[in-house]
Order: C-alpha cells, then structure tokens, then sequence
C-alpha cells in the first residue's frame, strides 16, 4: 500500500476573492487570458494544506489582512482588495512588499507559493521550455542500453548477505 | 504498486497497535535506516517509525509541487526565523530527507574530524578510525563520480567560468548507480539510481527482518525513572489527521529525525541535557543562490542535479556549486511578480542557478513552541553574512567569465547586475544583512556527540547523556557544521555506532 492520494483542497469563501486577486496581480497576465486562475488556486489550496496548521492559518489570515487592508490604501477608495481594478491592486501590493516589514515578508512569502503554483503548471512549464517528461524517458532509456548489465548486479548486490551476516 | 514485505502504512492500521521490539527507530533516512539495517542484520528484533508516506521510485515524476507537499515537511517551507529568516528543507517519507536530496557524498573533512575529537573529547572518530565506514557506505551506495554524458550544460558553464579565473574545481562524488542525469534529484529519483535509503537501507532492513510502519508519528519517548521503555505516536491520516494510537515497547530507542525533529521530540518527551545544549548549537550551511542569464540554450535541465564543486574557497568556508531549479523552485526565488516574472521566466532555458554553501558559525536553537510546535531560530553571524556576500559575488564572477550577460543577486532590492564592473560597485555598498534571501538543506548539531555531558547531549557513539538506552543517530550528533554535503558523515556514524550497539547487545537487553 502506498501513501494515500492528497486531500481535495478547498479554499474557504473568505480567502477565495482576496487569493483570485492576489494571483492576478502576482503571476503573469497570461493566467488570466488563458483561464488558468482555477488551476492556480487548486494547487494553492494543496499546498496550503501540506503547510503545518500554524503557517497554513497565517497565510490565510495575510490573505485576509490583505483583503480587508485595502480599505485604508489611499487609493482604493475603501475598497477591499478583491474588489479593485487591476492598476490599484497592483499599486497596492507593491506598495506592500516596499515596506520591508513583517507584513512585507508575508506578502513576500505568498508570492512565492502563489507564483509557484502557477509554474506548477504543466503547460505554462511547457511554453518556457520546460518538459521534462520526454526527456526523462529518453535518458532513462540510454541508462539502461548502456550501463544495464552492471545496474542489474549493483541492483543485485543489495539483496545479498554480507560478510560476517549472520 | 504493492510495498515490499514488512512495510505497514497508515491505510492498513485500523485500530490502535501495541507493539513490541528489541529496539524501534525513529525515521527512516540516512541515520534511521542505516542503523535498522545494520541491527536487523545482526538479528536484532527491530521496527522502524517513519512520519512519512512510502512512495515508491516508481511514483516519482517532476511534478515539483507535488513532490514538496508528499515528500517535504511542511511543503519543504521551513522557516528558522531571524534576521534574515532562512528557509529550510527536510525530507518527509521513508527514506527521509535522502529521497530529495541533491546526492552528494563526500568524506567529513580531516580537519573537521580533528577539531571535533579536540574540542569535544569524541572517541573513534579520526580519519583512521572511520575510513573503514566510509568505505562501506561508498561501497553500499555505489558512491562515484558520475558518468560524462549525464553532465549537464549549467555545471559545464560555471566549471568553465571557474576555470577561467584558475580556480580549484572537483568533479562531485554522488551515491549513485549510473545516474540517467534526470535532473529530478529534489522530486524523487523516477529511475532509482540516487541511491537513497528508499532503494537501498531500506529494503535492506526489511529483506532482513525489521518492520517499518509508515505515517506513523512519534509524539513522546517512554520512560521508566532513568530508562527509556519505548515510543508512543499516533497514525497520520491524509490531510494529516490524527489517527489511531500506537505504542512501542522496546530496549533501546534510537532517533533518528533530523536535527530539528530530533530535539523537538526529546524536548517533548521532558528529556533534558545537563548541558543545556538539547535543541541549541543548531548549524545549516547557509545557500544563496546567483541567477545568470546566458545568450546560449542552456537547458539545465538536462544533465545531473550538481556536477561539481569549486573548491577553491574552502580555506575559507565557501563551496560554490550550479543547482539548476525546476520553474516550480526558480519562480518562488524570482524577485519579480507579474509581468516582469513572466519576462524573466520566458528566458528559463537559457538560465544557470548557482551559489555559495557557507560553513557558518553562528548558530540557532530548536524550540517546542505551546500550540504551534518545533520553531527553530537563527542568527546569521555577521562573519557569516559577510562570507555570503563573498560567495554571491564570487560566484557572480565566475558566471561572468563564462558568458552571463546579467546576473541577479540574492539580496533583497538589488538592482540586475550586467558586468563584473557593475557588481564590484554594487558591492563596494554594504550589503544588510537582512537583505540576504537564504536557504539550507543541512541542519546540524542539535544534540551534539561530547564525552563530556558538561558540553554535549551524547556521548561519541550517540548514547543520550543520562538516559539509559536512549540513542541518537542522525545530523544532530554533529559537534558542529561539517563544511560539507552532511549524508555520508551521517551514515558513516550510524554504521559506526550500531556497530557498537551490536557488540554492547547483551548489556542493553536486545
């Protein structure tokens, strides 16, 4: 038996606009042009849940904070942060990560896994030029073409008893 | 995919289980599995407790997020916190941290072995008195240099640049059996060649008798006045719910988690060090990593994880190294969003990622934080934050002279650097120490080996000081940071100290 498949993730109704956003202004505008949001906010929800419950729950709450500190950013007109245009929200977070303090290092920290869940993504590691699946197999191949005889006796190796073993 | 025989995860435990041993480990990377085998062999009743989940080889793919939540703690984002905060990475599965590690296996430096026995009195433990371990686990983990087509083309470029500058470089030596050059070295090797503990200590351990349960977390160390009777934990359900309760009586109790697990679950467990060193004297080889963008197709990708080392710098605790990063890795290392992110990512392939591991001196602490759980903290020495400049700038250099057009640096708020010009200026500023974006995979000395329980936790074969059969077998033993990739020292040790927990058998009841 192997270890069990991971969790279906899902972010609560609360964290869900402010994380929509928070990914709109952090990865590239093609996530949204090609309707990859959904995905994005998929692999977040796994990955905040593979987070201990204590980074897990301040995240969620620097998404809330984010959310609900817009209100007071000059610009924004007392809106939240899901809720403005795409101009102030971007204004908004860079204002944030500028003001290298701990409410910057959590913006920080955010962007990391958010932009990582976006270059999680199969296709988007495609269009850069990454597709390690044909690649692998190709070496993996060569591996054993070339070095097979001596992989299987090494394999071999490990099964047998060693001097001195009882 | 079926588990080998004797291995139990968290899917076939239904109810609570009591359990009985000679001597039950506490995980299963290069510590834990190591010495469950060497006991095992010996005829030793022994069952292995490993938090993690057992995927198999044949379960890997590059997949790297998915890699971070099954096979890392906490999705492989650690964080000791301190100024600057350093992220960290352990492994969390059988076969521990060596299932995602970069596969390096070097021999612990002479010096460090010398000042070790110096400065903590450790017993068998010079250059003579471990050879004949080293070569062992060379010899199980099929450690070599790696074979030429496998090299890829971002090591060739800081070689070559390196190389340029006349400096010292080595070819790495890695536990390997003809590695394919995958490059998926941090995700789970998909061929089994990174010769793990997953494919090696592992199955042997099992073929020979012991049982390991997967997903089972130890909470506590068992006493009875003086001497440890055993083990209590609990199941790990998916999601990471809590699940049945298990117990393990047994003569011996050997830990093995890491050197943030480690003291975490000693602390726990109210056991204490008349040194007052449990969970303190934490090292980490603090990482920066240069990103350089070349006009040529790199494709980093495409070749070994780290090919070698230049090690001209050693005198004075610097290694510098190519680590190519998956796009998972590099965008969360970026420091851009947006727009920018995505021009620069555009550019993946023609990428190379290296940097300086820094021996530091400053050290940090463990700490079992009420309702929230093991926090380690750190503080970057000044010395330290210095010699991290100089590997950044030095390895900078080394990019330039083999073709970089630009570099960015690791510093928070630096601006792009296009010459070697450019970054002498830059650096001729101060850099803050705040400002360094670290990172670590080695974690060290928190239950440093002295014969001397005035200073250490242990005494040189790994034995708790005033703790009968209690034993500590993993990177924490470390009196201090080994300048060097950690997992050879570690199976070294714990060859060494199961030898000598074979030959004290009768004593210790097992």
């Amino acid at each position: 038996m192997t270890a069990a498949p991971e969790d279906d993730p899902r972010l609560g109704a609360v964290i869900r606009p402010a994380a929509r956003r928070f990914a709109e202004v952090v990865c590239p505008p093609e996530m949204r042009a090609d309707r990859r949001t959904e995905q994005v906010l998929h692999e977040f929800g796994l990955m905040l849940g593979a987070l201990p419950p204590a980074a897990r729950k301040a995240l969620s709450t620097a998404l809330i904070l984010i959310d609900q500190g817009a209100r007071v950013y000059p610009r924004s007109r007392g809106r939240r942060f899901a809720r403005l245009d795409d101009r102030t929200a971007e204004a908004y977070i860079r204002a944030l990560l500028g003001r290298r303090d701990a409410a910057a290092e959590m913006v920080q920290r955010l962007k990391c896994v958010v932009t990582m869940c976006y270059y999680d993504l199969p296709e988007v590691q495609r269009e850069i030029g990454y597709d390690p699946v044909p690649y692998i197999a190709a070496v993996s191949r060569r591996r054993l073409e070339t070095y097979g005889p001596q992989i299987r006796a090494g394999e071999a190796a490990m099964g047998l008893p060693e001097p001195g073993e009882p | 995919m079926s588990a080998p025989s004797g291995l139990t995860s968290q899917a076939e435990i239904t109810g609570d289980l009591k359990l009985e041993c000679g001597v039950v480990v506490v995980g299963s990377g290069a510590g834990g599995a190591t010495v469950a085998a060497e006991l095992a062999a010996a005829g030793v009743d022994v069952i292995v407790l490993e938090e993690g989940g057992y995927h198999p080889t044949g379960s890997f793919t590059a997949e790297a997020g998915r890699a971070l939540r099954t096979l890392y703690r906490d999705g492989g984002g650690g964080m000791a916190i301190g100024r600057p905060s350093v992220l960290f990475a352990e492994g969390r599965c059988v076969g521990g941290s060596t299932v995602v590690n970069g596969g390096m296996s070097w021999r612990t430096p002479t010096a460090v072995l010398d000042r070790w026995a110096e400065q903590e009195g450790v017993l068998a433990i010079s250059e003579k008195d471990l050879d004949p371990y080293f070569a062992r686990v060379e010899a199980l983990l099929s450690v070599g240099l790696q074979d030429p087509e496998t090299i890829g083309r971002d090591s060739e470029l800081l070689a070559a640049g390196a190389d340029a500058m006349g400096w010292n470089i080595v070819p790495n030596r890695r536990n390997q059996l003809h590695c394919a050059g995958t490059n998926s070295c941090t995700t789970g090797c998909p061929t089994g060649a990174k010769r793990s503990m997953l494919v090696t200590s592992v199955p042997r351990a099992l073929s020979r008798g012991a049982r390991l349960f997967a997903d089972c977390r130890v909470d506590r160390v068992t006493r009875s006045g003086a001497a440890v009777t055993g083990v209590t934990g609990h199941v790990v359900r998916p999601g990471g719910r809590k699940g049945p309760a298990i117990a393990v009586r047994a003569r011996a109790v050997i830990v093995a988690g890491g050197a943030i697990q480690t003291p975490a679950l000693l602390l726990r467990s109210g056991l204490r060090s008349a040194s007052g060193q449990l969970g303190r004297n934490l090292s980490l080889h603090p990482n920066a990593m240069v990103t350089a963008f070349f006009d040529e197709d790199v494709t980093g990708w495409h070749g070994v994880h780290q090919a070698f080392q230049i090690r001209e710098f050693a005198a004075e605790g610097l290694l510098l190294t190519a680590v190519n990063l998956t796009p998972t890795m590099l965008a969360a290392i970026l420091p851009a969003y947006g727009r920018e992110l995505g021009a620069l990512m555009a550019d993946y392939n023609r990428i190379v990622t290296a940097g300086p591991l820094v021996t530091d001196t400053g050290t940090g602490r463990v700490r079992n934080v009420p309702g929230v759980g093991p926090q380690v903290f750190y503080s970057l020495a000044e010395r330290d934050a210095a010699r991290v400049v100089r590997g950044v700038e030095l390895t900078a250099e080394a990019l330039f002279a083999a073709g970089a057009r630009r570099v960015l640096l690791p510093f928070a708020g630096a601006p792009e650097v296009r010459s070697p010009g450019e970054l002498r200026r830059l650096l001729t500023h101060p850099v803050p120490r705040r400002s360094l974006q670290l990172y670590s995979i080695h974690l060290m000395g928190t239950a440093r080996m002295s014969e001397d329980p005035g200073r250490g936790v242990t005494d040189s074969f790994g034995e708790f000081h005033g703790a009968g059969g209690l034993f500590v077998t993993d990177a924490s033993l470390f009196p201090g940071p080994v300048g060097i990739n950690p997992m050879e020292t570690v199976v070294a040790l714990a060859l060494r100290n199961a030898r000598r927990l074979i030959e004290r058998r009768d004593r210790l009841g097992f």
